[in-house]
């Protein structure tokens, strides 16, 4: 690889971030990167902001991405998919985003309005190259359970192929760190094919 | 995984993987973020390698214990965060002179910049300079698994304790590490430990001794093989120590400037003054690239202090504020430094992106760390706020650390948040002064974990001292926070370890009152709290309380579900399971116009239940 490829795992407490990273990261070691992932836990957990930097690259990198070096942004939630790029997007940044939101303490209360889906992907287009959305409630309600909307946004990211990693090496990194249970395999291959069909504004 | 094997690892991972092939028979520690991890690999392999490993009920037991470990012969690894050293740092200033014995005592220290999961962002490194110890601070995970083997050869050849620092960003990264082997070490037997354990009755001749061994590993360190500290003819030097190594290499590349050379210094403290004075010959200017405070750029200005009728080079960093003082670094950081002292330019991105980002900001709300689900501190603050309500005077309650500090954020249900056991030393503060005219009763918040950490001598204290105060132990039988780890007082115990009871400890302080109660109860709660207030003297409620992230993923289902009669509730005008509640699990249906249980984040603790005024939630 020429260049390396940043990518920005943006999500909330709880929502499989760190998997996401360690299942890049594997990928990347099956294809022979050096990946470094950056990874933030510990009181965040409990419903905080968090943030997995992963860079895949020949040579040992440091933990965190540059400001304005982000080449993927994986959204695992909407508001925390702009957090990110407002934080590290720039000119090359191409932002995939789950449209499931995870509402705060302020927004449940009514004190604060979380905002609408199509002004954050407003907000998302004026700082990001390309942004696609993709909405897995559908396929998390059928199998039963929110916990595998990870597997899907993977699946998703392979859909609009913009990853240096291939789908194979996703795939076989996600087994290796979550198993090959039937919701996750599922959610994959129903994400990917919400990825194919996602179109770019 | 053998030697040679390429291994994903995080920083701590690889610190584990180090103390292992250093062949460490025992291992200390109390759980604290962003350390955690190093003493959970150990323990993943510790029966089959026949290591001890333990979790301590604090950091200074800890360190008592490991260094007990090593005057009998067996190296032994002692792992905390930060602000546990300054729990241990009483011990580590005496056994500096003690001696730790032939066996070997590496600790491991990790700070955390920016306070991602701590109450301050203290440097560490300090302790080694106050305790005359030498300090090491790897730049990458590999060589974070390399440098255990050097620390304990070290610890072993001058028979003190050696201090490995770590990061945030270091501990929690992960990447790449080629395995080293595993000594094939027969089970060591434990030697007597060495005479003359003790400073007195001269411990200025113990210091003394001290300060010879540090002599002699400054030169040990002039020739470590960690240190890059080459000659050069830049005129810009980088003196990088830990992860900034790898900042300062990519702020490099990004401005594109050649005339730097970043220079890496692993062997912080003794300074090896020689090698880095002639690593930093003819540069003109010098960036001090290291988390925290100005600590290897004050110890390098003191050798320059030092250095008679030679040139000076310009010092830059955190003293003359190139880069900020507070906060943790990254690439940007290092690279505006780099920018302010070499002119060239640096914007990370045009112009308009910064004002289109600024737009944006307005769209965002935080996200403050909040109980989880079904959590059972977020019951008793409930029952704390309603029997304060009820309650004729005003009432403050300090609070500890653990899950139940989220409070802080939870309608500011705690006053106060400091150090581990600060919640009932504080109270007993409170509850004495009365006479002085402070009239408001005082609630000190706790957990299992920290009541036995540091909150027994504050106890034993507000006893005493007849102190005026409630002391609430939330026992939620786990050290949640950092990832149910069992607490002493945990009903399942690791391997030979024994359950201490709360309650039998805490009867034995003669309170003037105690009882117990259970958090989902909250009426119950409520009642005992309530009438703990209008009683005067030392009072404990020990309240039980599940952790959902640590309870059984099918006990969920095992309970009926909780569901919000739509006819019931009186939506608009109330609202306040949601409003003040607030638990993540309810939220709110605009077109219907009542709120709502989200199925997949309930967890069925029905909480809410005795929450709505109207009866609107109910179980079934």
């Amino acid at each position: 690889m020429k260049q390396h490829q940043n990518i920005l795992i943006a999500g909330v407490g709880g929502q499989g971030n760190l998997v996401c990273g360690k299942t890049l990261a594997q990928a990347a070691v099956e294809e022979g990167y050096k990946p470094v992932v950056g990874q933030i836990f510990g009181a965040s957990r409990r419903g905080g902001t968090v943030q997995t930097h992963v860079r895949i690259s020949n040579s040992n990198l440091g933990p965190l991405i540059p400001r304005g070096d982000v080449h993927i942004i994986l959204g695992l939630e909407p508001m925390e998919t702009l957090r990110a790029a407002i934080e590290y997007a720039g000119p090359e940044t191409i932002a995939l985003m789950s449209e499931t939101p995870v509402q705060t303490v302020d927004s449940l209360a009514g004190r604060k309005l979380y905002p609408r889906l199509d002004e954050l992907r407003g907000s998302l287009s004026a700082l990001a190259r390309r942004v696609y959305s993709v909405d897995p409630t559908e396929t998390l309600e059928d199998l039963g359970t929110y916990r595998v909307q990870n597997s899907y946004m993977l699946g998703a990211l392979c859909g609009i192929q913009t990853a240096r990693l291939s789908k194979e090496s996703i795939k076989t990194g996600l087994i290796e760190i979550v198993g090959r249970s039937q919701p996750n395999t599922e959610a994959f291959e129903e994400g990917l094919k919400a990825g194919r069909c996602a179109v770019s504004e | 995984m053998i030697e040679g094997d390429q291994v994903l690892m995080s920083g701590n991972e690889a610190i584990a993987r180090g103390a292992i092939e250093a062949g460490i028979r025992f291992c200390a520690s109390y759980p604290g973020t962003p350390s955690t991890e190093i003493t959970e690999y150990i323990m993943k392999t510790s029966d089959r390698r026949d290591i001890h490993a333990e979790w301590s009920t604090n950091e200074k037991v800890a360190l008592e214990a490991s260094t007990a470990a090593s005057w009998a012969g067996l190296p032994a690894l002692c792992p905390m965060k930060s602000l546990g050293l300054n729990v241990a740092a009483d011990f580590l200033l005496n056994v500096n002179l003690s001696g730790t014995g032939d066996g070997g005592l590496v600790i491991v220290v990790c700070d955390d910049p920016r306070g991602h999961s701590s109450s301050n962002e203290q440097d560490s490194r300090f302790y080694s300079k106050a305790a005359h110890l030498p300090l090491l601070e790897p730049s990458s995970c590999q060589q974070a698994k390399d440098i255990m083997p050097y620390a304990f050869e070290i610890s072993k050849r001058y028979e003190i304790p050696v201090i490995v620092r770590s990061t945030t960003r270091l501990s929690h990264t992960r990447a790449i590490v080629e395995l080293g082997e595993v000594p094939d070490i027969e089970i060591e037997s434990a030697h007597d430990i060495p005479s003359n354990l003790y400073n007195v009755p001269r411990p200025d001749f113990k210091h003394k001794q001290l300060l010879a061994k540090l002599d002699d590993i400054k030169e040990d360190f002039e020739k470590s093989r960690f240190n890059k500290l080459d000659s050069s003819d830049k005129r810009v030097r980088i003196l990088a120590s830990g992860i900034t190594n790898r900042y300062s290499e990519e702020a490099m590349r990004k401005l594109d400037l050649e005339d730097i050379e970043i220079l890496s210094i692993t062997t912080t403290f003794p300074l090896p003054g020689k090698s880095v004075l002639k690593a930093l010959d003819s540069a003109t200017h010098v960036l001090f690239a290291e988390e925290g405070q100005p600590f290897t750029e004050e110890n390098v200005a003191v050798l320059f202090a030092k250095r008679k009728n030679r040139t000076v080079p310009e010092l830059h960093g955190k003293i003359d504020g190139v880069i900020e003082r507070y906060g943790e670094l990254n690439v940007d950081k290092v690279a505006h430094a780099l920018s302010r002292i070499t002119g060239c330019e640096f914007r990370p991105v045009p112009p308009e992106f910064e004002e289109r980002a600024q737009k944006s900001r307005e769209l965002l709300l935080d996200r403050p760390p909040t109980f989880c689900p079904g959590c059972g501190h977020r019951a008793v603050y409930w029952a704390i706020k309603k029997a304060k309500q009820r309650f004729d005077k005003p009432v403050v309650v300090t609070g500890d650390i653990g899950c139940y500090s989220m409070g802080i954020f939870y309608d500011s249900s705690l006053d106060t948040m400091q150090a581990m056991g600060s919640s009932i030393g504080t109270a007993s503060g409170l509850g004495q002064l009365s006479r002085f005219g402070f009239d408001q009763k005082v609630i000190a918040v706790a957990g299992d974990s920290t009541f036995f950490h540091a909150c027994l001598p504050g106890l034993v204290n507000a006893r005493n001292k007849n102190a005026d105060l409630t002391f609430i132990v939330i026992d939620n039988n786990t050290t949640a926070m950092t990832g149910f780890q069992p607490s002493p007082s945990s009903h399942i115990q690791r391997g030979e370890t024994f359950s201490v009871d709360i309650e039998n400890i805490a009867r034995a302080a003669l309170p003037d009152y105690i009882d117990i109660g259970i958090a989902s109860d909250i009426p119950a709660t409520t009642d005992l709290i309530h009438e703990n207030l209008t009683r005067d003297g030392l009072k404990i409620i020990i309240v039980k309380a599940v952790c959902r992230l640590a309870e059984r993923e099918d006990s969920k289902a095992e309970r009926p579900k909780v569901y919000i009669d739509a006819d019931s509730c009186i939506g608009e005008n109330c609202k306040l399971c949601m409003t003040q509640f607030g638990c993540l699990a309810i939220e709110w249906n605009e077109e219907e116009d009542h709120s709502e249980i989200e199925n997949h984040l309930c967890v069925r603790c029905g909480d809410c239940i005795v929450v709505c005024p109207h009866d609107a939630i109910r179980r079934g």
